[in-house]
């Protein structure tokens, strides 16, 4: 997927087995692999979506890391300069969200421009039986306001809420001022020279 | 079974007729290590070598030369605060799980005795069960039942554990309920270092126990298998690397040389499925016994076409591009100073072979091939090309560099694509290789050639009587045995030639390769050297197509 160009830096946190790779999988894809086993992400993954919001494209570079510990020193590569991030949490795990506020703190500390999303995943799970939910859905909307930051209870499995989690980000991104200032026309010249414009590898 | 040790006679006239640096598939450019490990490994273990000495096998400050030469001291220092930093946090951690430990021992015992397995550090419990049953729907093999006899009769076991006993990773079972077992292999070795000597291995009840010590780790393998002992630590050393690319070295002696009782699990939760894939390799693919890597099949024109694509793209800092389709090596391009040795481009395979999830999208990883350098991590951009089959890596030492690496992919992809490349490769992998038939020896079965000077090998597709998979493992196990016949550090053999009720083997080493090949039952001696004789010709012609003899460099 091409790297060249990304208006919009997102990344993804969370424990692991939190459902990031398959949020990331289904807003790019349109796919959810319910039948094949687990698989943690190892290191990080990165995929770019363009995205029209208000007349206007923006092309989303998208960082899924792995949730383990082993690699939380990297992380902060991956979520140096981003303006959205998405803090996962697993609706069925209630040790999910106290990780979840770990990178909300980490992520105010070090980056103040980046916009926080809560994303509760795997609504899907407790949809049909509210005894899975770990997690209540106004303590996190408590939690949210205080941050200033946006909830969503997203299922990749039925792809609810997804969409409009992203166009939200994208949206909010458009709105605020400082990003238009801030996108000089310099990188489209560039673009010109790049040969004539290929289909992206579905990556 | 009649099988006739190396005699003189015979064994000079076949030395005569391969030139040293004339065999197949020789070259004065390689581009991997060739000291073989397999001989090294015995070296290690025959002389009392200090620890201190085997740790200076493993490589240390590559990565760190490379950013001073690139960018001046200043910023090699900051790879090494960025490394410690990385530690830094472990040991916080490590603390954090050492106070849990505290709170919970004394219900150990208790604990221990209970059906449920606990990891007793990990503070949270409805933490543990969602680990728990996770873990146990991607593993099966976990459930099983330690107490039966399907585990007990497993071919192979493999154990690993640290210096204090604690358990880290056990191929089949649940390490967990392996407390015990673990505390006595650990008890049998510092008994034995007691006496100032190091427990390798002991024969009892029809297996063969084999013991690695490399501190702060203890590896173990417990066989019914007929691999020799060497054979065994070798594997346990890949092991033992494995763990390595996850943790490096530097952090894994921080971890556990502060805080002894650390639960390893922590750090190198999740990768389990490497080691599981690992170890399944080993037991079938002769690239590890033979410390050898096999190349794809592929014309030499259109290897040299790939190299200059790669080469042509190249950026700075980038130290390694590794082309890989279906588990065999297309082709390797490399910082000129720098080679890479064949048991870290094993991990890179495993790592491909273990993980479906880098055919999704591109992935940004840290690893740490402990033969470059077992202190700190290379980066390595991974991406499948254009849904193909093909995998490229590119490896950097620095770890900003991402976009940079995508770019780079992009104009190598662009070029492929141009010259057609990306077809030819997934011909060649969809073709499955060549056939023995090529050849044109009637008798010869297969074959399994490696060029010691580059350390690549070559061996034909398994064909007829090797199509099931019971067969295969045979026939692997036949490969092993020759090999561990002609490598026999007692005994070592020239040329050996066995001849067993389903086929005969011709197994035979000089300074420049190695040759095993497979007959028929009814074959001579005579025949077979013959007809390897007649192989050797047939490889040599076709060096350019199934080896890479002259390796692009940046």
């Amino acid at each position: 997927m091409s790297g060249s160009r990304v208006d919009l830096k997102v990344v993804l946190l969370g424990k692991e087995y939190g459902g990031k790779t398959s949020l990331v999988e289904r807003y790019l894809h349109d796919r959810f692999h319910g039948d094949v086993p687990y698989q943690n992400t190892i290191g990080a993954a990165f995929g770019a979506k363009k995205i029209e919001v208000d007349s206007r494209t923006v092309t989303m570079g998208i960082w899924d890391t792995a949730g383990s510990e082993r690699y939380e020193a990297m992380s902060r590569i991956y979520y140096r300069g981003a303006k959205a991030a998405i803090v996962c949490y697993d609706l069925t795990d209630g040790t999910s969200f106290d990780r979840a506020k770990f990178w909300v703190e980490e992520l105010k500390r070090n980056e103040e421009f980046c916009k926080i999303y809560l994303s509760g995943n795997k609504f899907d799970l407790v949809e049909n039986d509210k005894s899975r939910r770990q997690v209540d859905y106004h303590s996190v909307t408590d939690y949210a306001e205080e941050l200033k930051a946006e909830v969503f209870e997203t299922s990749s499995k039925t792809g609810h809420q997804i969409k409009e989690l992203f166009f939200k980000i994208a949206q909010d991104y458009v709105k605020e001022p400082r990003n238009n200032d801030a996108a000089p026309e310099v990188p489209k010249t560039l673009n010109l020279t790049d040969k004539p414009k290929k289909a992206d590898c579905a990556c | 079974m009649a099988d006739s040790p190396g005699r003189p006679d015979g064994t000079d006239d076949e030395d005569q007729d391969v030139l040293i640096g004339e065999e197949p598939g020789a070259s004065v450019h390689p581009m991997l290590a060739t000291e073989d490990s397999y001989e090294e490994l015995d070296y290690d273990l025959n002389i009392e070598a200090p620890i201190t000495e085997q740790r200076e096998r493993l490589a240390s400050g590559t990565i760190a030369s490379i950013v001073e030469e690139h960018t001046g001291p200043a910023s090699a220092e900051e790879v090494g605060t960025e490394a410690t930093e990385l530690e830094n946090d472990v040991e916080r951690s490590s603390l954090e799980g050492d106070l849990s430990n505290l709170q919970i021992s004394e219900e150990v015992t208790q604990r221990r005795a209970d059906t449920v397995p606990d990891r007793q550090d990990v503070p949270n419990d409805t933490d543990e069960e969602v680990l728990q049953n996770r873990e146990a729907g991607q593993r099966e093999i976990k459930d099983e039942d330690i107490h039966s006899s399907v585990w007990r009769d497993h071919k192979k076991h493999v154990f690993i554990l640290s210096e204090a006993g604690k358990p880290i990773y056990s191929r089949y079972g649940n390490e967990d309920k392996l407390v015990s077992l673990m505390g006595v292999m650990q008890a049998l070795i510092s008994f034995v270092q007691d006496g100032k000597n190091n427990l390798r291995s002991i024969v009892a009840g029809g297996r063969t126990f084999v013991f690695l010590v490399r501190p702060p780790l203890i590896l173990v393998a417990v066989c019914r298998t007929h691999e020799s002992q060497q054979q065994l630590l070798l594997q346990l050393t890949y092991v033992y690397n494995q763990v390595l690319s996850v943790l490096t070295y530097s952090q894994l002696s921080r971890v556990l040389e502060t805080r002894k009782n650390y639960d390893l699990r922590r750090l190198l939760g999740g990768t389990e499925k490497f080691l599981d894939n690992l170890l399944n390799l080993i037991d079938q693919d002769p690239s590890f016994l033979l410390t050898a890597v096999r190349c794809l099949p592929l014309d030499s024109t259109v290897r040299d076409t790939i190299g200059h694509s790669i080469q042509s793209a190249k950026i700075k800092d980038l130290v390694f591009a590794i082309l890989i389709a279906d588990n065999q090596l297309v082709t390797l391009c490399r910082m000129k100073k720098y080679i890479l040795h064949p048991a870290d481009l094993h991990l890179v395979f495993n790592l491909l072979n273990a993980s479906t999830s880098f055919q999704a999208a591109d992935s940004w990883i840290p690893i740490c091939l402990p033969k470059f350098d077992s202190a700190g991590f290379l980066h390595a951009h991974i991406s499948y090309l254009d849904n193909s089959k093909a995998c490229l890596l590119l490896l950097t030492v620095d770890k900003m560099m991402f976009f940079e690496l995508a770019k780079c992919k992009e104009k190598i992809v662009e070029k492929l694509k141009k010259h057609h490349c990306i077809e030819a490769i997934n011909r060649a992998v969809a073709g499955g290789g060549y056939r023995c038939l090529e050849v044109g020896i009637s008798d010869l079965r297969h074959f399994i050639y490696k060029s010691k000077s580059t350390a690549q090998f070559t061996a034909p597709e398994l064909e007829a009587p090797y199509r099931e998979k019971e067969e295969r493992a045979r026939l692997f196990n036949m490969y092993q045995y020759v090999h561990q016949r002609v490598h026999n550090a007692a005994r070592p053999l020239k040329i050996m030639f066995h001849v067993g009720s389903r086929e005969a083997m011709l197994g035979w080493v000089t300074t420049g390769f190695e040759l095993y090949a497979v007959f028929g039952p009814l074959a001579t001696k005579q025949v077979a050297i013959l007809a390897v004789n007649k192989l050797l010709k047939w490889i040599k012609k076709e060096e350019y197509r199934l080896f890479i003899l002259d390796p692009p460099e940046f």
